[in-house]
């Protein structure tokens, strides 16, 4: 894109720019959080909601492998943190 | 070599890379029983970020929408094989043809209708603190003036947001005649009013221009923003599947 | 791609729609540290969500007169010290309020 020289310039250039990027953000908006949703085979990203079930399964494993670090379930019979 | 997945369609003809797609590789129609999957091959990985590929896609969707009715699918959808892609058409079949049926000859248009909120709000909060009626004390223990400053910010708020309601249901109105259905998300940000989908029968699309056309001459200084012809991505129901295949 | 978007108010919608870019998905990182801090976001995004609900219901009250002074007092002093507590959390954590706005899907956004 060239030099731009006068004001009327600038402000259309600049006009086309936002309404470029926000013509982009509409279709960003409904292709990446609407439409059908199948998880495939490759996931490739991990969606906010797919977090959830990553989040849980992590918190599970670990807690599984403190126990088995430490040897015991861990029971009820902890101090309340206060 | 996997295969990208843009959208379902209700056609199992063989269509040959007519449109291009990501990486500029031909799209084909993979087909099953009256419906069939739209892909192309893709041999490069994809960033969930990547800008121009969610652009690639939309432009495969939006030259289709020409041809067929399509229920557009998520960006990112890969499969490694074929088969896993016939599967997946097995395994949802009933509901795409449903989709299908339900979406055929139809449109998805976009309005946003942009409000002074800041201004609104303020009116508002002077307007509760003129008509004040608990009126805080330095009398009042800490837990009782905690709950009445919480409680006039409540009340603000509820205000605003009604008051956002009625302003929405009289824009709506323009519309109820030449839609099939509607999707109206309230307040996205305290600025953005409305943040609407409307789904339109192809034959009264213009009608339904007309009505935005008169909302425009009625709303005065609102600011509004029309979008579209758009694939139906706001009106499919098939959403956040699990594919299961372990 | 030839999109209609059609608007008198390009400024007004480009700011807001930059404000509104911060809710789509953000791209996550597999590396291990990232996930904990992804975790401890989720976790107090829904803590948050919790406390604002009771809030929320506590507000209702109030305003249907279905409490007593004494009532008020108590309610006013355990949302204070769930507020606090929650700053104290945020703190902690490194986690500012714009972060705890998870969208879960067919919920929407929780705040």
């Amino acid at each position: 894109m060239g030099a731009v020289n006068s004001i009327q310039d600038r402000n259309s250039s600049s006009s086309f720019l936002k309404e470029n990027r926000v013509t982009l953000l509409e279709v960003l908006d409904r292709a990446l959080t609407k439409g059908v949703v199948i998880s495939g085979d490759i996931v490739i990203s991990l969606a906010d909601v797919d977090l959830i079930y990553v989040g849980l399964k992590l918190l599970v494993s670990s807690v599984e492998t403190m126990e088995r670090l430490r040897g015991a379930p861990m029971s009820g019979n902890r101090e309340e943190p206060t | 070599m996997a295969m990208y997945v843009y959208g379902i369609i209700d056609s199992n003809d063989k269509i040959d890379a007519f449109v291009t797609g990501l990486d500029g590789v031909g799209v084909y129609n993979i087909p099953y029983r009256d419906i069939g999957a739209l892909a192309s091959d893709l041999d490069t990985p994809v960033r969930d970020t990547d800008e121009e590929r969610v652009l690639e896609h939309e432009t495969v969707l939006e030259k289709m929408i020409e041809c067929f009715t399509v229920l557009p699918m998520r960006f990112l959808t890969v499969f490694n094989e074929k088969n896993n892609v016939i599967s997946m058409l097995n395994e949802h079949y009933n509901d795409f043809r449903e989709d299908l049926d339900r979406l055929h000859d139809k449109t998805e248009f976009g309005i946003k209708v942009i409000w002074p909120g800041a201004v609104i709000r303020e009116k508002i909060a002077n307007a509760y603190s003129k008509a004040q009626v608990s009126v805080p004390s330095p009398d009042d223990s800490p837990g009782k003036s905690f709950v009445k400053k919480k409680f006039e910010t409540y009340k603000i708020n509820k205000e605003f947001e009604e008051e956002a309601d009625r302003r929405i249901a009289v824009i709506d109105n323009f519309f109820n005649r030449n839609v099939c259905e509607k999707k109206l998300e309230r307040l996205k940000t305290e600025n953005m009013l409305l943040n609407a989908s409307y789904l339109v029968d192809n034959e009264k699309q213009n009608d339904f221009k007309k009505a935005f056309e008169e909302m425009r001459a009625f709303a005065g200084d609102l600011k509004y923003l029309f979008s579209g012809p758009w694939p139906p991505y706001n009106f499919v129901t098939k959403t956040n599947t699990r594919h299961d295949r372990e | 791609m030839s999109k209609i978007v059609e608007t008198n108010a390009i400024d007004a919608f480009f700011e807001e729609t930059e404000k509104l870019q911060k809710a789509l998905p953000k791209k996550i990182d597999a590396n291990p540290q990232n996930v904990e801090a992804g975790l401890a976001k989720l976790v107090l995004t829904l803590i948050e969500l919790i406390r604002k609900l009771m809030e929320k219901q506590a507000m209702r009250r109030v305003e249907a007169g279905s409490l007593s002074e004494e009532e008020i007092e108590r309610i006013g002093e355990t949302l204070m010290k769930l507020e606090n507590k929650m700053k104290e959390l945020k703190g902690v954590f490194g986690v500012k309020d714009e972060e705890l706005n998870i969208n879960l899907g067919p919920l929407g956004d929780l705040m």
